[in-house]
C-alpha cells in the first residue's frame, strides 16, 4: 500500500467552477449522455446497423469495466472485514486511513469512469489524510466521504453486476430482434440502444452515490475562500508595510534632513548677524533654498501616498487630470462613479496610479497618438480599462512600472491583465474588488 | 490696495494678513472657510483676492471654485490662488474665462516676499502669474515639436513668457537687455508660428494655448 499523502491529492481539492454551487450538482440528462454520443442517437432513424452495433458495443465496454469494478468492490469486502478485526482488536489501527486510501483510490477511478461517458466531472471532496497516526486515523474516520464511499462500493457492488448481466440479455435479444427488425428491415432498432440506456443508468446512479452533499461542498468552498483571503490578507499587510517604511524613509532622509539643516543655517545666521551681516544674508539665502527643497520633497511623498487631486476632484476628475497631462489624446469615460459613491480611498489612489502608469507607457513606448481610459463600477468591483492604438509587446521585464502596478493592486486582492500582442493594441485591465 | 484673504489655516493667514500690511496693502476681509468666501468677494469687491484651494467644510476645491464664481459675477475681478500643490487643470480652468488677473501660485512661493507682492501687483493690474511648476509641468509633455528647435535662451523666455512676466523682468533676470529679449520674443512666435502678440495677458493665453490645448480661451 502506497504512503498517505501519494494515494490522493494532499489538499482538498477544489470544487469544479466553484463560485457557482450550483454547476457542480449537474446530474446526468439524457441530453447530456447523448451529447456524448451524438449525432447518432439524436436521430436514430438514420443510423444503420452496423454504426448501431457499434456505439452498442461501446456501451457495453463501459458496462464490463463496470462489472470489473464491482469485482473489486466485492474484494474490498474482505479487506474491510480485515480492517475492522485489525484495528478493533488493537493489533494495529495504522491500517484504517491506508484502507480509507485504498477505498478513495477505487472511488476515484469509479469517477473517472462516469466523466468518461457522461462528459462532465464529478467532484470530489476528501479531508487530507496527512499527519501523525492518531491524526491520520481520526480524519479517516471522521470524514463523511468516507461513508459516503461506502455506501457507494457496497451498492455498486450489486448494481455494477446486475447491469453488466442485464447488457448480456439485451445484447442476446437485441442481437435476434433488431437483427431481423432492422438489419433485414431497415426499420429502426429497438433493443439494442437499452444498453446505452443501462450505462448511462450506472453513470447516474454513481455520481448520485459519489458526490458530496451539498452542504459539504459550501462549507469546502468557504475553506477555500477563507485560505485564499488569508494569503491575500497577509500580503496585503505586508505592502502596507512596505509603504509605511517608504514614506518612513522618504521623511527620515529627506524632509527632515533637510529641516535639520535649515535650522543649522538659521542658527548660524543669527551668530552671524552682528559681526557679518553679508555672510548672515547669504546663509539665510541658503535657508529659503533649504526650505523650498524641502516643500517640494513633502509634495512629492504626499502625491505618493494619496493625490491630493484625488480628494478635490474625485477619481473621474483626477483622471482626467492625468489625461490632459499626459500628452496624449484621450477620452475618458467614467460609470456610476458620481460623487455620493465614491469607492474608498485606497481603491481609488491604487486605481489613478494604474492609469497613471498605463498612459506614462503608452506616451512613451506605444506610439499611439490616442488612448481611452474607462472606468466602471460593477456591482463589487471598480474596473480600469486603458487601452491605446499603439504597436503593444509591453511586458513586465520592460520596466518595474508595471510590475510596482501588479503589486499595487494585488495588495488590494486585485487583478491586472495585460493584453499587449506585437502590431497592438495594448489593453490594460484592473478590477480592484470593493463594495460600494 | 485693498486685498481679501481665504485662507483656513490661521498661521498662515496671520502670516498673510501680516504680510500684506506690513508691504502697505489694506486688508479689507478675511475668510476662514469655503461658504464665506464668495459673499466676502462680493461685497467687499477687492482689488485683489488671494485665495487657499483647499478649504473647509469639504477640504477640497472651495477657494478654487469661489474664484471661478466670483469672476463669473464680476468678469476680470483680479484673483491670486494659492495651494499647497499645483495642478494643470486648475491652471486651466481659471485662465479659461479668457480675461486677465489671474494667479495661481504654490504656496511656498510666498516666502520669497518680494517676488510675491510683484505677482500680486501684476495680477491687480490685470496681469498674469502661472507658477513655474506649472509651465514646466506644460513644457515636460510637449515633445518632438517647435519647441525643441528653440535655443536654450529662447526656451527660458518662452518658460518666463509663460508665468507672466513683462518684457522687462525678463530682461533683469536673464540680465540682457529689453531689446535682446524682444529679439528673443520675436523669435520664439517665429519658430512656434504664433501671431506677433504685443506683452500682457493676450501674450500668456497665446503661449499657454501653444503648449496646451486646454488654455484655448
Amino acid at each position: 500500500m502506497a504512503p498517505a499523502g501519494t494515494t490522493m491529492p494532499p489538499r482538498r481539492r477544489r470544487i469544479e467552477g466553484a463560485p457557482s454551487p450550483m454547476r457542480g450538482v449537474a446530474r446526468y440528462t439524457p441530453a447530456g449522455w447523448s451529447a456524448h454520443l451524438s449525432p447518432p442517437d439524436r436521430s436514430p432513424s438514420l443510423i444503420g446497423m452496423n454504426a448501431r452495433v457499434w456505439i452498442e458495443w461501446r456501451a457495453t465496454e463501459q458496462l464490463l469495466r463496470a462489472a470489473g469494478l464491482a469485482l473489486v468492490s466485492l474484494l474490498f469486502l474482505p479487506v474491510l472485514i480485515f480492517t475492522a478485526v485489525v484495528a478493533l482488536t488493537g493489533i494495529g489501527a495504522g491500517v484504517v486511513p491506508e484502507t480509507v486510501l485504498l477505498l478513495r483510490r477505487i472511488a476515484g477511478f469509479k469517477r473517472q469512469e462516469v466523466e468518461r461517458w457522461t462528459g462532465e466531472a464529478v467532484p470530489e471532496l476528501y479531508v487530507p489524510v496527512a499527519g501523525a497516526l492518531g491524526v491520520r486515523v481520526r480524519t479517516a474516520l471522521r470524514d463523511p466521504a468516507t461513508y459516503r464511499d461506502l455506501r457507494w462500493i457496497a451498492a455498486h457492488a450489486l448494481y455494477g453486476w446486475l447491469l453488466a448481466y442485464a447488457a448480456v440479455i439485451v445484447w442476446v435479444v437485441g442481437a435476434l430482434v433488431d437483427g431481423v427488425w432492422a438489419g433485414g428491415l431497415g426499420n429502426r432498432a429497438v433493443v439494442l440502444p437499452l444498453v446505452g440506456r443501462l450505462a448511462a443508468l450506472d453513470s447516474a446512479w454513481s455520481r448520485t452515490l459519489l458526490e458530496p452533499s451539498a452542504d459539504a461542498r459550501r462549507s469546502a468552498e468557504l475553506a477555500d475562500r477563507v485560505e485564499e483571503l488569508t494569503a491575500t490578507r497577509a500580503d496585503a499587510v505586508a505592502a502596507h508595510g512596505a509603504e509605511l517604511r517608504r514614506i518612513e524613509r522618504d521623511l527620515h532622509d529627506g524632509t527632515q534632513a533637510r529641516l535639520v539643516a535649515l535650522s543649522m543655517r538659521v542658527g548660524l545666521a543669527r551668530r552671524a548677524y552682528e559681526k557679518n551681516p553679508e555672510a548672515a544674508r547669504k546663509l539665510l539665502d541658503d535657508a529659503q533654498d533649504q526650505v523650498e527643497e524641502a516643500l517640494a520633497e513633502l509634495r512629492h511623498v504626499v502625491r505618493g501616498i494619496h493625490p491630493p487631486i484625488l480628494t478635490d476632484r474625485g477619481l473621474v476628475g483626477a483622471v482626467r487630470a492625468l489625461a490632459a497631462g499626459s500628452g496624449l489624446d484621450v477620452e475618458v469615460t467614467g460609470e456610476g462613479l458620481e460623487d455620493a459613491r465614491r469607492p474608498p480611498a485606497a481603491v481609488e489612489a491604487a486605481a489613478y496610479f494604474a492609469v497613471a502608469e498605463s498612459l506614462t507607457n503608452a506616451a512613451k513606448h506605444s506610439g499611439s497618438p490616442t488612448a481611452r481610459v474607462e472606468l466602471t463600477r460593477t456591482p463589487r468591483a471598480l474596473r480600469v480599462t486603458v487601452r491605446d492604438e499603439g504597436r503593444g509587446g509591453a511586458d513586465d521585464s520592460g520596466g518595474s512600472g508595471l510590475l510596482g502596478m501588479r503589486r499595487r493592486i494585488a495588495a488590494l486582492d486585485g487583478i491586472v491583465q495585460v493584453s499587449s500582442p506585437v502590431g497592438g493594441p495594448t489593453v490594460i485591465e484592473v478590477e480592484l474588488p470593493c463594495v460600494w | 490696495m485693498r486685498v481679501v484673504i481665504a485662507e483656513d489655516n490661521a498661521l498662515l493667514r496671520e502670516g498673510l494678513v501680516l504680510l500684506l500690511t506690513s508691504a502697505g496693502h489694506e486688508v479689507a476681509a478675511v475668510a476662514a472657510s469655503g461658504p464665506e468666501v464668495l459673499p466676502a468677494l462680493l461685497e467687499h469687491r477687492p482689488d485683489v483676492a488671494v485665495l487657499d484651494v483647499r478649504m473647509p467644510p469639504g477640504f477640497r476645491d472651495e477657494g478654487l471654485r469661489a474664484a471661478l464664481a466670483a469672476r463669473a459675477e464680476i468678469p476680470g475681478m483680479p484673483v491670486l490662488v494659492l495651494s499647497q500643490y499645483v495642478e494643470e487643470t486648475y491652471a486651466a480652468e481659471l485662465l479659461g474665462g479668457g480675461a486677465g488677473g489671474v494667479g495661481y501660485l504654490l504656496k511656498d512661493r510666498v516666502g520669497r516676499v518680494d517676488e510675491f507682492l510683484d505677482a500680486l501687483e501684476r495680477v491687480a493690474a490685470g496681469g498674469t502669474a502661472l507658477d513655474p511648476e506649472v509651465v514646466a509641468e506644460l513644457l515636460a509633455t510637449r515633445k518632438d515639436d517647435p519647441v525643441d528647435r528653440l535655443t536654450p535662451r529662447e526656451r527660458e523666455v518662452l518658460r518666463l513668457m509663460a508665468e507672466g512676466r513683462d518684457n522687462a523682468t525678463i530682461a533683469a533676470q536673464l540680465v540682457v537687455t529689453e531689446r535682446a529679449v524682444s529679439k528673443h520674443i520675436g523669435n520664439v512666435f517665429l519658430k512656434l508660428g504664433l501671431p506677433p502678440s504685443d506683452s500682457g495677458h493676450r501674450r500668456v493665453l497665446a503661449v499657454l494655448a501653444y503648449l496646451d490645448k486646454r488654455f484655448h480661451a
